[in-house]
């Protein structure tokens, strides 16, 4: 770290603030080590809908209400801008390829962790600091003590200069103790309720939220197996492997989604979880992040919160690896990331380094 | 609680609430069902739409009953069959429902205090013109339009196109959902083609509102059904709903001196009060041509919403502004049109008093205020900290 308090100067902390609880308690733990604490809302893109009140108002109120109420200053960084051309076209356009995009990934790598991070440090902050669960030994991004809302899969993909530089009050904390810690400074947020999903798009699911950007193309439901058409989509592209919902083909056993024709817009689905598409031993992956020098045996997680699996990690050409499983695994879809955890070779609950990770291709 | 947000809301006197009762427990009946109970209710219905009117001035079949004073205002400007001027500072339903409505539209510019320039509407006034909205009072600064004035600003192109045989019509439609409670309504003495009044801000239940029509004024309906409301506005009628509105407006009529008077007072001390700030205060609005129970004023330099959220930790709520434009996170466009500088726009706060409040709570509020707002400046550096 840059600068602590021990070396008797007040260093300024600029917090991102979004209005929730998390953020909140980490801003007023900061203010009693004795930051000089700075709350930054960030106004990132929401949609346009006509005559619509912004969505984004009652939790830009949450985050200032308590800036106040700690007596700190607020600001708002408006990345509106940004946001809509690093995170959602991106998603789109990922999307439109047929892969299946983690905006919240690309949020923390573009925005949060490298734009707000700049403009913080432009305005005269020392560190940022956010509500992540995640901690940082002052050089690496090491997962959460509180194992079910370590946030680190989200944050696989940002800098070693903006780790170096971020401080995560709630690291060392459980959830349940930050909820108690709210109440404690009072803070009138205590109990709201946590967003979820996507952030911008909001109450509609992401399928709505694309349907607006993306033309409806009808093409064939196809049987993997039989090749028999089993029913009709409104767009390849809508679909995600391993997908069971909202198929319209027959009740009775689930259908899954086992593999996308983008071209031809055939979603090919299969009764059968072992059909072979699902499964596989080994994942190629692009755009790979590493920091630091990363062993051959690794441990890997394929979504947020899931179990970590061991690997081998092979690194290839221009940013690419490949990823060996000693056994089968459910595939993942095209687009998603995988994340690199390292420190022990054996014990996944002592892999606590979260290393990078790569984009998975495809 | 000390609560001096009026303007946005207002509780529900006692004796509209007793009133509206028995049409929510025993007489629920459908106005239109065809057994004895039921003409009752539609009785009792139509008479309080009578003396709702009368309030006004008008008789109960002039109005259409309406869910609130958004809906009026659409179904006002929906009569527009032409270009619609209205006045830059009026309220969003106003602006977004003229710009829906009107084949094209135009703002008359108002004054440093929201007074509406009226040379400004006679320049505008073009034979294309086919509505023009002017609210009665200003719902951020409180600012009464001469609607006298401007009715006959009106009057007389009416004249002028009659007597060159133009048929275009030419409609003055006024939003007085401010006003209603602190100032005499009459819509003949204020010559308005329309007018539309809300229940939810003269103490009455939310949710009812109504759109005065006068003879001659050609309406079509907006929303289509069983043909209630001569067809204007169909969907069953909110019985309750209009009972509770008839008795507020009655209520309040009966009190508009005695309200004007109380507010004059509880206004001066405030503002004497707030005289104390470390900050000079700038009061926003009319001297003269003011609803008594407004007190907008500005603090250059300081941060109104963070006043809002300290005073609010103790349990005094006032507000920026309207609550709609702050909720959006946008300036208002009544302080913009006014000619104020962001400074001054974001250092603004409304307090609007009503029958709540007495002398020993706004001697309370305008001393946390003060607090507030020293606190504010101490901590941004604005004046300097005396120990």
């Amino acid at each position: 770290m840059t600068k602590t308090i021990a070396d008797g100067v007040k260093p300024t902390v600029f917090v991102g603030m979004s209005g929730g609880v998390d953020s909140s308690v980490s801003a007023a733990l900061l203010k009693d080590a004795g930051y000089n604490v700075v709350g930054v809302y960030m106004k990132n893109w929401s949609k346009d809908l006509p005559g619509m009140k912004c969505p984004w108002a009652d939790d830009l109120a949450d985050a200032k209400r308590v800036a106040v109420k700690l007596g700190i200053d607020f600001k708002v960084f408006d990345f509106e801008k940004d946001y809509k051309q690093k995170v959602v076209d991106y998603m789109l356009e990922e999307f439109k390829r047929g892969r299946t995009p983690n905006p919240d990934i690309m949020c923390n790598q573009e925005i949060k962790f490298k734009l707000f991070y700049d403009v913080a440090r432009e305005q005269g902050a020392d560190l940022i600091a956010t509500g992540h669960y995640a901690k940082n030994d002052g050089k690496n991004l090491l997962r959460a003590v509180d194992e079910n809302k370590d946030q680190t899969y989200f944050l696989c993909r940002i800098s070693e200069d903006a780790i170096e530089h971020t401080i995560f009050p709630l690291g060392d904390m459980l959830k349940p103790d930050v909820k108690k810690l709210a109440e404690k400074y009072g803070l009138h947020n205590a109990y709201k309720k946590e967003s979820m999903g996507v952030c911008f798009v909001g109450d509609v699911g992401i399928r709505d939220f694309l349907r607006e950007y993306i033309d409806e193309e009808p093409g064939e439901i196809r049987d993997a197996e039989t090749d028999n058409v089993l029913g009709y989509h409104e767009g390849a592209i809508f679909y995600t492997i391993g997908q069971r919902h909202g198929l319209n083909v027959g009740g009775g056993i689930p259908y899954y989604v086992v593999k996308k024709d983008i071209a031809k817009n055939i979603v090919y689905v299969s009764q059968n979880l072992n059909n072979e598409e699902l499964w596989t031993k080994s994942l190629k992956l692009t755009e790979m992040i590493l920091r630091g020098d990363v062993p051959e045996i690794v441990f890997v997680r394929l979504r947020h919160r899931a179990e970590l699996i061991p690997a081998m990690l092979k690194l290839g050409n221009d940013d690419t690896a490949e990823l060996k499983f000693t056994e089968e695994i459910k595939a993942p879809a095209a687009g998603q990331s995988a994340v690199i955890y390292t420190g022990d070779a054996k014990d996944s609950s002592k892999a606590r380094v979260c290393a990078g990770g790569g984009i998975i291709a495809g | 609680m000390i609560y001096l947000d009026f303007a946005a809301a207002t509780p529900v006197d006692e004796r509209v609430f007793k009133a509206m009762e028995p049409y929510f427990l025993s007489d629920f009946f459908n106005p239109s069902a065809p057994y004895l109970p039921a003409k009752r209710v539609k009785e009792a219905y139509e008479e309080a739409k009578n003396e709702l009117a009368h309030a006004i001035g008008a008789k109960g079949a002039d109005l259409v009953m309406t869910a609130g004073a958004t809906e009026s205002i659409n179904l006002a400007m929906s009569v527009a069959s032409g270009k619609i001027l209205y006045l830059t500072t009026e309220h969003a339903a106003v602006r977004e429902s003229a710009r829906r409505f009107g084949l094209s539209f135009e703002e008359i510019a108002v004054d440093k205090t929201g007074l509406i320039d009226l040379s400004d509407l006679r320049a505008k006034l073009s034979g294309d013109v086919a509505m023009i909205s002017v609210s009665a009072a200003n719902n951020e600064l409180g600012t009464i339009q001469p609607l006298s004035a401007i009715a006959e600003i009106v009057r007389e192109e009416k004249q002028k196109r009659l007597a060159r045989g133009d048929k275009t019509p030419l409609y003055l439609h006024s939003d007085a959902s401010q006003a209603m409670s602190l100032i005499d309504i009459n819509v003949r003495r204020l010559g308005v083609d329309l007018l539309t009044i809300n229940s939810a801000k003269v103490y009455g239940p939310k949710g009812v509102g109504a759109l005065y029509i006068a003879h001659g004024v050609d309406v079509k309906p907006l929303v289509f059904g069983g043909g209630q409301e001569r067809g204007l506005r169909s969907g069953t009628e909110n019985v309750p709903g209009v009972i509770g509105f008839a008795k507020a407006a009655v209520i309040a009529k009966e009190h508009i001196n005695g309200n004007r008077k109380k507010y004059e007072k509880l206004g001066a001390i405030l503002r004497e009060e707030l005289k104390k700030c470390a900050i000079e205060p700038v009061f926003l609005g009319n001297k003269k041509h003011s609803l008594t129970n407004f007190c907008t004023v500005s603090f250059p330099g300081i941060d109104a919403e963070r006043l809002i959220y300290k005073l609010e930790s103790r349990e005094i709520y006032i507000s920026t502004g309207a609550a709609c434009a702050a909720s959006k996170g946008e300036k208002s466009h009544v302080l913009t049109a006014i000619g104020l500088s962001d400074t001054e726009i974001a250092g603004s706060i409304r307090v609007t008093m009503g029958v709540l409040n007495d002398e020993e709570q706004i001697r309370t509020a305008a001393r946390e205020i003060v607090e507030a707002v020293n606190e504010e400046a101490e901590r941004t550096g604005l004046v300097g900290g005396q120990k």
